[in-house]
């Protein structure tokens, strides 16, 4: 009962906000921030605790599987265009995803984050199940590591349309490599209003992305992380 | 008579999740069950197992609903009290800045191959 309800719920404000974002486009109104609001809201001055809301919410959570599989459709339809690009899409994510570690890196110990925080946030820009996989290797908090993953992809999705216009980044290839080597799902899905190629560019960024993550959480981060 | 076919569409889409969870536990494989969902999907339409048109309406369906499905862990932020804290901010702060440059220098990098490759050619 509570799943339906739940699912119901946020559908529906889910819809809500996407009506909104399409007539106001207005940053806050991103589906990741605005609808997440309203629901912490409601259940807020309903008294519901956060806790029953995500136990009702394991339907959507769910369907995370199957939409990240429905990505190989457009890999599959533009395998020329992976063919061709390999050796780019390579370079590019495997320079992305060390200026990912290494700026996440720099910028906390500028700041003094704490150990924990700190290890846990150095995954943060790739898709959250790899994301925890690879915080766990490297003695970090697999959960923490998720909402920094989250916290990604607001971000990502609300900055990329900004980022793609002021450097006038105009192909479609760079625009789904920016997008989804950054805000991993988030951004795939930002990729999408940029076309086809954009995503299936996108997705590729998104799964070269977590895999050299894995190769850098075995290799390179525990490294960093005995320097703290 | 389109939802059915999205909906149908989606239980097969399922069938690869399915597949993909077993496969991992028989081989213990180190990726999460969708990314081997993923590659299932890829080699069965690849391999033509199954018809481009079997999935590819549902797959159109998740793929633009994608955001829905995060909503939830989204609003699971609530419970990190460690957020609501200075050293919060500051990480929100260091992702928001890091983000950025991974975005720019990304689409930069990847441009200038490609531009290089380009004139290489020519």
């Amino acid at each position: 009962m509570m799943i339906l309800l739940v699912t119901v719920i946020t559908y529906v404000f889910y819809l809500l906000t996407k009506k909104l974002n399409k007539r106001f486009a207005f940053p806050l109104f991103h589906p990741l921030l605005f609808t997440p609001l309203l629901i912490i809201i409601v259940i807020t001055l309903l008294n519901i605790p956060a806790s029953e809301y995500l136990d009702g919410a394991t339907f959507l959570t769910h369907m995370l599987g199957p939409a990240t599989i429905a990505f190989a459709v457009p890999i599959y339809k533009h395998l020329s265009i992976l063919k061709k690009y390999l050796g780019l899409i390579t370079i590019s994510i495997t320079a992305g995803s060390l200026i990912a570690v290494f700026s996440s890196y720099g910028l906390s110990l500028l700041l003094h984050i704490d150990r924990s925080f700190l290890v846990s946030v150095l995954p943060r820009s790739i898709t959250t199940p790899i994301a925890m996989e690879v915080s766990k290797e490297i003695g970090g908090l697999p959960t923490l590591t998720t909402v920094f993953v989250i916290i990604t992809g607001v971000v990502g999705g609300i900055m990329g349309p900004s980022v793609i216009k002021r450097f006038a980044i105009t192909s479609p290839m760079a625009q789904g490599l920016a997008l989804g080597m950054s805000a991993h799902g988030v951004g795939t899905s930002k990729a999408m209003e940029y076309g086809e190629q954009a995503t299936t560019f996108s997705t590729l960024a998104m799964i070269f992305a977590a895999t050299i993550t894995i190769v850098w959480g075995k290799l390179l981060i525990p490294t960093l992380v005995a320097f703290i | 008579m389109k939802i059915w076919t999205v909906m149908m569409q989606i239980l097969l889409i399922h069938i690869f999740l399915f597949l993909a969870i077993g496969l991992k536990q028989l081989l213990s494989i180190p990726l999460p069950a969708s990314m081997i969902g993923l590659v299932l999907l890829f080699l069965a339409l690849f391999l033509r197992i199954i018809k481009l048109e079997w999935v590819e309406q549902g797959a159109n369906w998740l793929m633009a609903e994608l955001l829905l499905f995060f909503i939830p862990s989204a609003v699971g932020i609530v419970n990190y009290n460690e957020i609501a804290s200075w050293q919060g901010v500051e990480i929100v702060f260091i992702i928001g800045i890091s983000t950025f440059i991974v975005m720019s220098l990304t689409a930069f990098i990847a441009d200038w191959i490609e531009k290089k490759k380009g004139a290489h050619v020519e």
